[in-house]
């Protein structure tokens, strides 16, 4: 049986005018693996896991964690969960240790038990060192460590992750997603949650991407790549005329779709070593001179764009 | 119960590293309260050290008519009255052998006073009209305040001497004996000051606030008070507000995911808002003890009052918070609310005990309060204060109540 099962689960804040947040979504977590969900602002992804975590009650549908209704059972969901909120959500006034217990206590941890955990988790988000140094004297990436490891304290079956890299620097963002790999390994199941391609790509063993409140599309990465085909993106540069130059192009064989991102036009093609040699007569025809050429392989951007019409914003 | 008890003491631990919120807490009312209490003629400052006073009597026994007792020494009586329990405080009075040696120590500087009781005192209080004597005050010129006090009470003491004779002579002619019969008037006023109804009229502790030390210091007290319960909702109002900040900052939701029930975790808020003022009351009672020699009144009396206004301090911040959205909005509120209160609840000493004032002052959960501990300053028992605590606990029930259902329906 998959750890997360959701069925039809919907949200509408504020009913009945209020935003449909969450529309009638459907999928399944299976236990040690990473699922991500993957989408815009707005897309639904911290609602969902709100509703997940039963601080949000959903307008339809339900779902099961590790067998126990979200509806039904709440407590018995939150024993098995651990919840890193999108925004930091410590004491900036107490130590990191001091943090680390008084949540280990709300976790239903005490004595020995409690003080070995806290020193575990501490080893584990590299905060040893710095244990009896208040939050807010934190940079941004230890900050979210702590955050982090308040979810690990009483070593939760499924740990949500709601945008942990969101404004902090490569090195802290490298850690977490290294920490985050190790959870893996060690058997815990992960729900990640990110606007950021290469992040869902990198960790997840699945992905959901998310959009308006629906699912979209879902699947490994090898799966969601393959419902471009086997497109290619290429983007292209030209010096003048580039209106003109988008409406020759899209009639080229082997050009799907072709569009104007600002200075620049963005094709989408079946082969791009059999099409580029045309898009350069075409615009010499055309009295332009191509300046840059990009061609990327199918990635979950192209995806998004090719599902949405519209560029995953990074 | 121990996530309570985690909840209750983070708050109080981020309240005590909270400088400026704590100097609102403590510093404030103190400073507010000696400033007043100076004003006010109250205060350590003003308080002054009993005045040594020689007492000399000379009062000798007269000859009692034929067939009567001899009358009991006045000047006994009047010594009682310059020792007694309610005048320690403001004359430390040592009796001399002789005139000679209470003036002796005057010049010694071992006392301010010299008070000289007459061979004659008790012969010219029971004697035929117009009969005269004088009570000799000797006095150091430089203890000017001392003789004032001394002064005073001994004038009072022969004004209540000279009234107890009065009012006897107008009993007999009353009672229709013949006026001017003297033996009569004699024997009732003997009899008026043996069966003591002198000596209690003459409790000038209560009759003389010039002399009064005692009063000065309930000054201070009860202006404290004020400041205390008044401040206290404010504490209260601080520690309840950070429902509504740690609702916003994440760390409340975050309990929401724990394994810890709503009912749990809005009971640590309640504890943590009630230990809280707690512990500032408290704080602020032994501070008034310390700096301004207030005396709270009864253990027991003190700690039901302490329980009661910390209660209804509490249950007053929760039910602002629970029907507030903001900290913003729970900031402005409190403080008009809490304003409010305090002008018609009497918290800055404008207590009255008549009129619709009164009345109004009895319906507030603060009024009554302030009463209740100006009862136990004065030294008033539980039965003393149960009358007043009545209002103030059935607000902070009503208090409770509402909030803990406004926030059942929140957090539901
Ligand atoms: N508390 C709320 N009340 C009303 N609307 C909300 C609330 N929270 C989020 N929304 C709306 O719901 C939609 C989804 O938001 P959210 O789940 O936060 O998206 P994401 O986490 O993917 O960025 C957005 O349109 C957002 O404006
Ligand atoms: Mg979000």
């Amino acid at each position: 049986m998959s750890i997360v099962e959701v069925q039809g689960l919907s949200k509408r804040y504020d009913p009945p005018k209020g935003v449909l947040a969450v529309d009638d979504v459907s999928f399944t977590i299976e236990r040690g693996e990473i699922f991500s969900l993957l989408g815009p602002n707005g897309a639904g992804k911290s609602t969902t896991i709100s509703m997940l975590s039963c601080l949000l009650r959903p307008s339809g549908g339900d779902a099961t964690v590790d067998g126990h209704s979200i509806v039904g059972d709440a407590q018995a969901v939150k024993s098995v969960i651990g919840v890193v909120p999108q925004d930091i959500a410590v004491y900036p006034d107490m130590t990191a240790r001091e943090n680390l217990v008084f949540w280990g206590k709300m976790y239903g941890l005490a004595g020995v038990e409690l003080t070995s955990r806290v020193d575990e988790v501490l080893e584990l988000i590299s905060l040893v060192d710095r244990q009896k140094d208040r939050v807010d004297k934190y940079s941004g990436g230890m900050k979210r460590r702590v955050n982090i490891g308040v979810a690990l304290l009483h070593r939760p079956k499924i740990l949500y992750l709601d945008e942990p890299t969101v404004g902090i620097d490569p090195q802290s963002r490298r850690s977490i997603l290294d920490g985050i790999l190790t959870f893996r390994e060690q058997g815990m199941t992960v729900l990640y949650t990110t606007h950021y391609m290469a992040e869902a790509q990198e960790l997840s063993d699945r992905i959901g991407i998310i959009d308006h409140g629906k699912m979209i599309a879902l699947g490994t990465h090898g799966e969601l790549v393959k419902i471009v085909g086997e497109e290619a993106r290429v983007d292209v540069a030209v010096d003048r005329q580039l209106d003109g130059m988008v409406e020759r192009w899209s009639g080229l064989r082997g050009v799907s779709k072709a569009s104007v991102e600002e200075d620049h036009a963005e094709l989408l093609v079946d082969d791009a070593n059999e099409v580029l040699p045309h898009l350069f007569e075409e615009a010499a025809g055309g009295g332009s001179r191509i300046t840059s050429v990009n061609v990327s392989e199918p990635n979950l951007e192209l995806v998004f764009l090719h599902l949405t019409g519209r560029a995953l914003r990074e | 119960m121990t996530k309570v008890w985690a909840i209750a003491w983070k708050d109080l631990r981020s309240t005590m590293g909270n400088v400026p919120g704590l100097a609102m807490m403590l510093l404030a009312p103190l400073a507010l309260a000696g400033l007043l209490g100076f004003a006010f003629g109250g205060g350590d400052s003003f308080e002054i050290s009993a005045t040594k006073v020689a007492l000399a009597s000379e009062d000798a026994r007269p000859a009692a008519a034929p067939g009567q007792e001899a009358p009991p020494l006045a000047g006994d009586a009047f010594a009682g009255i310059l020792t007694s329990e309610g005048l320690r405080d403001v004359l430390e009075v040592t009796e001399a052998k002789s005139a000679a040696a209470a003036r002796a120590r005057v010049d010694d500087g071992d006392a301010a006073v010299a008070v000289v009781v007459p061979r004659d005192f008790t012969a010219a209080l029971y004697g035929a009209e117009g009969q005269k004597t004088a009570v000799e005050l000797y006095v150091d010129p430089t203890q000017e305040f001392g003789m004032a006090i001394t002064e005073s009470v001994v004038m009072q003491a022969l004004l209540d001497f000279n009234g107890a004779r009065a009012a006897a002579t107008v009993a007999v002619a009353v009672a229709g004996g013949p006026a001017g019969n003297d033996d009569a008037a004699q024997t009732a006023a003997a009899r008026f000051v043996q069966d003591g109804g002198v000596s209690q009229a003459l409790v000038i502790a209560e009759r003389a606030p010039s002399a009064g030390e005692g009063e000065d210091a309930s000054t201070v007290g009860l202006i404290l008070a004020g400041m205390m319960v008044f401040f206290m909702f404010f504490g209260a109002g601080n520690v309840a507000r950070t429902i509504l900040t740690e609702d916003q900052d994440g760390t409340l939701p975050r309990m929401l995911t724990t394994p810890t029930p709503t009912a749990t975790i809005l009971g640590g808020k309640f504890a943590s808002v009630f230990l809280t003022v707690s512990v500032q009351l408290i704080v602020l009672l032994i501070g008034g003890a310390i700096l301004f020699s207030i005396d709270w009144g009864r253990l027991d009396v003190v700690a039901v009052l302490t329980v009661v206004t910390s209660a209804v301090a509490s249950g007053l911040a929760l039910l602002i918070i629970s029907v507030v959205r903001t900290p913003g909005q729970a900031g402005a509120i409190s403080a008009g609310v809490y304003l409010v209160l305090g002008l018609l609840g009497g918290n800055f000493g404008t207590a009255t005990d008549a009129g619709t004032y009164a009345t109004v002052q009895g319906f507030t959960p603060n009024g009554p309060l302030l009463r209740g501990w100006d009862a136990a300053m004065r030294g008033g028992g539980l039965a003393d204060i149960s009358g007043d605590l009545v209002v103030p606990v059935a607000f902070g029930l009503a208090f409770f109540a509402v909030a803990v259902w406004r926030f059942r329906r929140r957090y539901a």
